[in-house]
């Protein structure tokens, strides 16, 4: 008896779980078709180039987790860093963000996406696909890896074609640290010299 | 022995030595869990074979591949790039039918059918408009399903073909002595169409990255970025994740740029 009614119980709730999840799905899929829209109209939009990479940083900040994503791609690197190291790093690692953006303001006009399925990935999140249509050029499968960890959506990774940025990211940063002598700044110092080129590439290519 | 060859012979021993990467100790548990991780004892070589690929690419491939671009339009191109596809279907059929999924094989080789008829010798990929996608498996996805586990052991370098690992190399070198095709035919004409494939095969997988190499070289350690999608990607062909991709076709006639 006592079994039948814990069981009633359970699929009494079950609705109620799915309904949640649903939800949580829904909502990530909104969010990334909002902040895409959002994007591309900073993307479209005929305003100076400095007022249009401010206008892509505001947005980044908004819909990114910076911080967690800065976190997981220092891995180990992150616990033995000094507040100040770490300051440094999330600054460098917010520019390069913004700037691989910005270099790139004149491939990506005329750009256009769709959101596609969204689908709960556990703890992670929820996962959502976009097809990105450039004209003239095959389309761009991305998925959007969206969690609500800090209370409200944010993109906590990108997977490109099946590849994840951040685990790509985080094997790339711990191999300069490595080859550094497993020294942070040298990693830093490596930032700095990869922003110093996507800006000479921002300038060429506006 | 010749002198150039003993000294060609001492570099490369000397170059084996010093190829090895030493693990991190016991008291640092965390590096040494990355190090497994990367799985690239090998990598102070490997980076003397990227360097050294990098190089021959730059000289040699990528402007064959720019070349092929510029020289062909895109529908022509797509229509090559279909061919190469499609004569990778019956090894593909065959690994599905290794990996125990005769379903996948059979919808492989419909394609395979398919196109090679209505599609004229496939050229044109009416299949997909069929529900018959692409696929593709190999030997080294097989050894990965049969293995249970995506990990293929440590990561190569290969001279010449690029990234890879202990279990795609020898996937490759089976594939390469199996090839289906190759059981087909004599003389030269057949040779030279052989020839003629693999040099295509080269060109159009060059042309497809262009700019993904071209983003790649931008990092700020291309290797260590590489060798993470390779990865990556092998584990996703592996468990069937990677999303079947139809060759990009834009019917609109535009004068080139």
């Amino acid at each position: 008896m006592q079994r039948r009614v814990f069981l009633t119980g359970l699929l009494a709730a079950l609705p109620l779980a799915g309904a949640w999840a649903d939800d949580r799905t829904s909502r990530a899929a909104a969010f990334i078709e909002a902040q895409g829209k959002a994007l591309v109209a900073v993307l479209d939009s005929d305003a100076p180039l400095p007022e249009k990479r401010t206008e892509v940083a505001r947005i980044l900040r908004e819909a990114v987790d910076v911080r967690g994503v800065g976190q997981f791609v220092l891995g180990r690197h992150w616990r033995t860093a000094s507040e100040t190291q770490r300051n440094q790093f999330l600054e460098l690692f917010e520019e390069t963000l913004v700037r691989n953006l910005s270099a790139r303001f004149g491939e990506l006009q005329g750009v256009t996406f769709e959101v596609g399925r969204a689908q709960p990935r556990g703890e992670e999140g929820v996962s959502v696909a976009t097809t990105v249509n450039r004209p003239g050029q095959p389309p761009v499968l991305l998925d959007w890896l969206v969690s609500e960890a800090s209370g409200r959506p944010l993109i906590v990774d990108l997977v490109a074609e099946g590849t994840s940025l951040r685990i790509t990211q985080r094997s790339e940063y711990s191999a300069v640290i490595q080859r550094g002598g497993g020294r942070l700044e040298s990693l830093l110092e490596a930032m700095r010299r990869q922003l110093a080129q996507l800006e000479a590439r921002e300038l060429a290519s506006n | 022995m010749h002198p150039t060859a003993l000294r060609l012979v001492a570099l490369l021993a000397a170059g084996l030595a010093a190829g090895c990467a030493t693990v991190p100790p016991e008291s640092d548990p965390e590096a040494r869990a990355e190090y497994f991780e990367t799985n690239d004892p090998l990598e102070p070589l490997n980076r003397v074979t990227y360097a050294v690929n990098d190089a021959f690419d730059i000289m040699l491939l990528r402007p064959a591949a720019e070349a092929y671009r510029l020289f062909l339009p895109q529908p022509v191109r797509t229509g090559i790039g279909n061919v190469i596809d499609n004569l990778l279907l019956p090894k593909t059929a065959a690994h599905q039918l290794l990996q125990g999924k005769p379903e996948m094989a059979g919808k492989a080789i419909a394609r395979f059918v398919v196109n090679s008829t209505v599609g004229i010798l496939g050229i044109f990929d009416f299949a997909t408009d069929l529900g018959l996608e692409p696929q593709y498996e190999d030997m080294g996805q097989t050894l990965g399903v049969w293995a249970g586990t995506t990990n293929g052991g440590p990561y190569i370098v290969l001279p010449l073909l690029g990234p890879s690992n202990l279990r795609d190399v020898f996937g490759r070198g089976i594939d390469m002595a199996t090839d289906p095709w190759d059981y087909i035919g004599q003389g030269d004409t057949v040779r030279a169409l052989r020839i003629t494939r693999t040099a295509t095969q080269v060109i159009d997988t060059r042309e497809q990255l262009i700019e993904p190499i071209d983003e790649l070289r931008q990092r700020i350690d291309p290797y260590a970025a590489l060798r993470s999608v390779y990865q990556q990607q092998r584990a996703r062909d592996i468990l069937d994740e990677s999303p079947p991709r139809r060759r990009f076709f834009d019917w609109r006639f535009r004068p080139p740029e």
